[in-house]
C-alpha cells in the first residue's frame, strides 16, 4: 500500500517537473535598441531587478540585436523557433517602423506574445515664452496660420506624428512636421525657438517645465497622469482622438509550449507588484500596463489596426 | 564707474570659478575618485585600440556596475572611457591602417603614411599630445563657458546645420587627388552609400536590396575598416608588388615627435581645440564631422597642402585634437542643458537618470558637485592619459617589427573581430570584405578614398537638413541666407572652395612669369 502510494507520489511529481517549464541554462534578452538605447537600458534594468528581488536566479544575458527599427531583432527571435530560453522585448516602435518595411522578414505578429508592462504616455509641450497655454490655443493658432506652425517629431511612422495626423483630423487644423532623428534634437530645437510644439513622455521634459523652459499643454492619455496632476487630457479639451501609446513589453520565439509562455507571464507578474519595480516605473514617468499572452495580442492587433488606418489617410504607403 | 563695476563683477566671477574650481579638484582628487577615474581612462585606451567596440557600447555594458557608486564617481569613470577611448583610436589608425574608431578614420590618411616613412612614433606620440592639449582645452571651456555657449549652441536650427554640413562637404576640395572628376565621383558615391537605409522623412527604405540589415543604413565604421585596413592587405598580397617592410624607429629621439614636429603642429593644435569643441556642443553633429572639418581646415590653411595624404603631422594632430576637445563640448549641453551633444552622452544622460539625478537646465545649480568634479576630473584624466599613452608609444611602435607573413593574418583577424563586435552582426563582417574588395579596385584605379568617407559621413546630414530646412520655409532657399550663422559658414564655405582655385591661378601666373622670363 505504502509502496504504491510512493510510486503514485513519484509519478504525481514526475508530471509536475515536466508539466512546468523552469530555466536551465543562461536566457538571452533580444533587444531591437544598441548599447545605450531605451529598449537595452530596460532590459538592463529589468536583469538588475530580477537580481535585487530574487526573482530570477539564471544567468540573463542581454543581447543587441539592432537594425532596421527592430526588423533584425525580428528576424532574430523568429529564427528561434521553439527556444525556450531566448526572450525579447518590443515597442510600439517596432510595430509601427514596419509596417512601411516590405525588407522585414518577420514582425512581431509571427512571434509568441508574452506579457506587455509599461505605456510610456506622451505629452505635449511648448516654449515656455510662447503664448499658447493649452492645445486648444495651439490649434487656434494654428487654424490662422495655416501650415506656419512647426512640430519637432521623429520618422513619420512615430507616435507623435500618428498624433498629430489625428488631431488635424479632430479639429482641421494645419501645421508642419519636421522630422528630427533624435530627442536631444527635438528639444534643442524646441529649446532656441526654432519648432513650435514637441510631443515627448513626460520625463524628458519635466525638468525643462521645473526650469521655467518649456510649458506642458496636453496629456495626450485617457486619464490625467499622477506625476502631473494640473494638466489636462486632450480630451478635457474638447479634442477627441483616439489614444496612441508607447508600449513596451515581452515577446517570445514561435512555437514554444505553453507552458513556457506561462512561466515567463508569471515571472514578469511578480516583478510588476514589487517595490523596486513600481519606483522604478514612477522614476521614469511610466505606467504599469499588465497584459498576459493573449490579451497582449489583441491590443496589438488593435493598435496596429488603428495605425494603418491613419497611415493610410495621410497618404504614406503602407506595406502590411 | 560702470567700467569699474564691470571689471569688479569679473573679477568677482573668476574668484568664484576658482573656489568651485577647487572644490571639484577636491572632489576629482579624493582617492576612490581617482581610482576609478583612471579605471575609466585605461578602460577607454584599451576600447580605443581596439577597433569595432566603440566608448558607447563600452559604457553601456559597464552601465549596471555603477549603479552603486557615488552618481559622481560613477560619471568621472565613464566619461574617462569617452574621452580615453579618442587617445587610444588613433593607435590602429596610424599602425595598421585600421580605424580604432570612427572619430579616427581620417586619421588613417596621414598617420598611416608616417608610420610607412619610418615615423610611427611621432604620429603616435603627436597624436597623444594633441589629445592632450585638446581635450585639457575642451575641460577649460567647459569650465569657462558652458551655459552661454550652450545658449549659442541652441541658435543651431536645421538651416544652421546646413551651413555646416556644407561647410563639411566643401572640404572635399581638399581631399582631392591628382584628379578631381575621380575625387568628385569618388564623393558622390559616398552620399550613395550613406543614403542606404531607411528614409526619416517618409520612413521608405532606399537602397536596401531588399536585406533588413540595410534599413539601418550602412555603419560608418564597418564600410572604413573595409576600405582601408583589407583593401590595404589586398594591395600588399599582389605578387607582384614586393612587400615594403616599415622601417622601424631607432632610438628614443625618432620615437617622440621633435621640436620641428611641435612647431609643425601650432596651428593644427588650436584647429583642432576650437573645431572639435564647437562641433562637439551641437547634438546634430559629432566627432567625425569634427575631425573631418578640422582636417580640412587644416590642408586649407596649410603652406604645403599638396603634402597632405603623405604623412604630414599636422594631419594627424588636427583631427586627433578634435575628436578629444569634441568631449568637452559634447558635455555643455550635457551639462547646462540635458541634452546630450554625442551618442555617448545620450548614454550618460540615461545613466543619470538611472543614478536617481535630474538632468536638465537645473542640474548644475542643484548638484554643483558633479559639475566641477567632472570638470576637474577632466583635466586629472587627461593628464593621466598623456602619461599612460606616451610610454606606450614605443611599444606600439616594436609592433611594425613584426614580418608581414604574420602582420596580415593579424589585420584580417583584428579587423574581423572588430567590425563583429560592432553589431555582433556577421552581415556586416562579409560588408567589409566587399568593400575591402571596392577599395582595392578604387586604389588600382587611382580613386581616392577620403572623398568617399566625407562624402559618406556628411551626405545624410546634409540631406536632412537640407529637407527640414526647405520643410522649414516652405519651399524658400532664402532660409540659408536670412540667418546670420549660417550665411556666414556659407560665406566660409565658399572661400574654401575659392582657396584651391586662386591657389592654381597664382601658379599658373607665376609659371606663366618664369616662362616671360626665360
Amino acid at each position: 500500500m505504502n509502496c504504491l502510494i510512493f510510486a503514485a507520489l513519484v509519478i504525481l511529481a514526475a508530471v509536475a517537473v515536466a508539466g512546468a517549464f523552469e530555466p536551465t541554462k543562461p536566457v538571452e534578452i533580444i533587444v531591437h535598441s544598441a548599447p545605450g538605447g531605451g529598449s537595452d537600458l530596460f532590459a538592463r534594468a529589468i536583469v538588475e531587478m530580477f537580481q535585487k528581488d530574487n526573482l530570477y536566479h539564471q544567468p540573463m544575458h542581454v543581447i543587441n540585436k539592432s537594425g532596421g527599427s527592430g526588423a533584425v531583432a525580428m528576424s532574430y527571435i523568429a529564427g528561434k523557433k521553439g527556444e525556450t530560453h531566448t526572450i525579447g522585448l518590443f515597442t510600439s516602435a517596432v510595430i509601427f517602423a514596419s509596417l512601411t518595411q516590405k525588407e522585414a522578414q518577420h514582425t512581431i505578429q509571427d512571434l509568441t506574445p508574452v506579457v506587455h508592462l509599461v505605456l510610456e504616455p506622451s505629452v505635449a509641450a511648448v516654449k515656455a515664452d510662447t503664448p499658447y497655454k493649452t492645445m486648444k490655443d495651439f490649434v487656434e493658432a494654428a487654424k490662422k496660420n495655416p501650415g506656419q506652425l512647426k512640430q519637432a517629431g521623429g520618422v513619420v511612422t512615430s507616435v507623435d506624428n500618428m498624433f498629430r495626423l489625428l488631431i488635424q483630423k479632430a479639429t482641421g487644423a494645419q501645421w508642419i512636421y519636421i522630422n528630427l532623428p533624435s530627442g536631444a534634437e527635438r528639444i534643442a530645437n524646441l529649446l532656441g525657438g526654432h519648432m513650435d510644439l514637441m510631443l515627448e513622455n513626460p520625463d524628458k521634459v519635466t525638468e525643462y517645465v521645473r526650469a521655467g523652459k518649456m510649458r506642458i499643454i496636453a496629456a495626450l492619455t485617457e486619464k490625467r497622469l499622477s506625476a502631473l496632476p494640473d494638466v489636462p487630457t486632450i480630451k478635457e479639451q474638447g479634442i477627441s482622438i483616439p489614444i496612441l501609446t508607447q508600449s513596451r513589453g515581452v515577446i517570445a520565439p514561435p512555437g514554444i509550449p505553453s507552458d513556457a509562455v506561462a512561466y515567463w507571464e508569471n515571472l514578469f507578474g511578480r516583478l510588476v507588484k514589487t517595490q523596486t519595480w513600481k519606483k522604478y516605473v514612477e522614476d521614469n514617468q511610466q505606467e504599469t500596463y499588465f497584459l498576459k499572452s493573449r490579451e497582449l495580442a489583441d491590443f496589438l492587433e488593435g493598435q496596429t489596426k488603428l495605425l494603418r488606418g491613419v497611415l493610410k489617410e495621410a497618404g504614406v504607403k503602407a506595406v502590411r | 564707474m560702470s567700467r569699474y563695476l564691470r571689471a569688479h563683477g569679473v573679477f568677482k566671477k573668476n574668484v568664484v570659478a576658482f573656489n568651485n574650481l577647487l572644490f571639484g579638484f577636491s572632489i576629482a582628487l579624493a582617492p576612490v575618485n581617482l581610482f576609478w577615474c583612471f579605471v575609466g581612462t585605461f578602460l577607454g585606451t584599451v576600447v580605443g585600440v581596439l577597433p569595432g567596440i566603440g566608448p558607447a557600447g563600452t559604457v553601456a555594458i559597464l552601465l549596471p556596475l555603477t549603479f552603486h557608486m557615488q552618481p559622481t564617481t560613477a560619471l568621472i569613470m565613464l566619461l574617462g572611457i569617452y574621452y580615453g577611448a579618442k587617445y587610444g583610436g588613433s593607435t590602429t589608425s596610424i599602425l595598421l591602417n585600421i580605424p580604432g574608431e570612427s572619430s579616427s578614420v581620417v586619421t588613417c590618411l596621414d598617420g598611416y603614411q608616417m608610420a610607412r616613412k619610418g615615423r610611427a612614433g611621432p604620429a603616435l606620440g603627436i597624436s597623444a599630445i594633441a589629445s592632450f592639449i585638446a581635450g585639457t582645452f575642451g575641460a577649460v571651456g567647459l569650465m569657462v563657458a558652458a551655459p552661454p555657449l550652450a545658449e549659442f549652441a541652441l541658435r543651431f536650427a536645421p538651416p544652421e546645420y546646413f551651413a555646416l554640413m556644407f561647410l563639411g562637404m566643401s572640404m572635399v576640395a581638399y581631399l582631392t587627388g591628382e584628379s578631381v572628376l575621380k575625387s568628385l565621383l569618388s564623393a558622390s558615391i559616398g552620399v550613395w552609400l550613406g543614403i542606404i537605409g531607411t528614409d526619416l522623412f517618409s520612413a521608405q527604405s532606399r537602397f536596401t536590396f531588399g536585406r533588413p540589415e540595410l534599413l539601418d543604413g550602412l555603419d560608418f565604421i564597418v564600410v572604413s575598416i573595409g576600405l582601408f585596413s583589407i583593401a590595404e592587405v589586398l594591395i600588399n598580397l599582389e605578387s607582384s608588388v614586393k612587400p615594403d617592410l616599415f622601417p622601424v624607429p631607432k632610438g628614443i629621439k625618432n620615437l617622440l615627435p621633435n621640436m620641428q614636429d611641435l612647431k609643425d603642429c601650432r596651428f593644427a593644435f588650436v584647429n583642432g581645440s576650437l573645431v572639435g569643441f564647437f562641433v562637439g556642443m551641437l547634438p546634430g553633429a559629432g566627432a567625425t564631422i569634427a575631425s573631418f572639418i578640422s582636417y580640412g581646415i587644416e590642408k586649407a590653411f596649410s603652406r604645403h597642402p599638396e603634402k597632405f595624404g603623405t604623412g604630414v603631422i599636422e594631419g594627424v594632430a588636427a583631427p586627433e585634437g578634435a575628436n578629444n576637445s569634441d568631449a568637452g563640448g559634447a558635455l555643455v549641453p550635457l551639462l547646462t542643458l540635458g541634452i546630450p551633444g554625442s551618442n555617448v552622452g545620450a548614454i550618460l544622460l540615461a545613466a543619470l537618470f538611472l543614478w536617481g539625478l535630474r538632468p536638465g537646465p537645473l542640474l548644475i545649480q542643484e548638484h554643483p558637485e558633479i559639475f566641477w568634479g567632472v570638470v576637474a576630473s577632466m583635466y586629472v584624466g587627461n593628464l593621466m592619459l598623456l602619461i599612460l599613452n606616451l610610454p606606450l608609444v614605443p611599444l606600439f611602435a616594436q609592433f611594425l617589427r613584426v614580418p608581414y607573413y604574420l602582420l596580415y593574418p593579424v589585420i584580417f583577424g583584428i579587423s574581423i573581430v572588430g567590425v563583429y563586435s560592432v553589431n555582433q552582426s556577421l552581415f556586416d563582417v562579409s560588408l567589409m570584405g566587399v568593400f575591402g574588395i571596392i577599395g582595392y579596385f578604387m586604389r588600382k584605379l587611382d580613386f581616392p578614398v577620403a572623398p568617399l568617407v566625407l562624402g559618406m559621413v556628411l551626405g545624410t546630414p546634409l540631406e536632412r537638413a537640407l529637407r527640414q530646412s526647405l520643410l522649414m520655409s516652405q519651399g524658400s532657399l532664402t532660409i540659408f541666407v536670412n540667418r546670420p550663422i549660417s550665411a556666414i559658414l556659407l560665406l566660409f564655405s565658399i572661400v574654401v572652395l575659392l582657396i584651391p582655385i586662386l591657389q592654381a591661378f597664382r601658379s599658373a601666373k607665376s609659371l606663366q612669369r618664369e616662362a616671360n622670363l626665360a
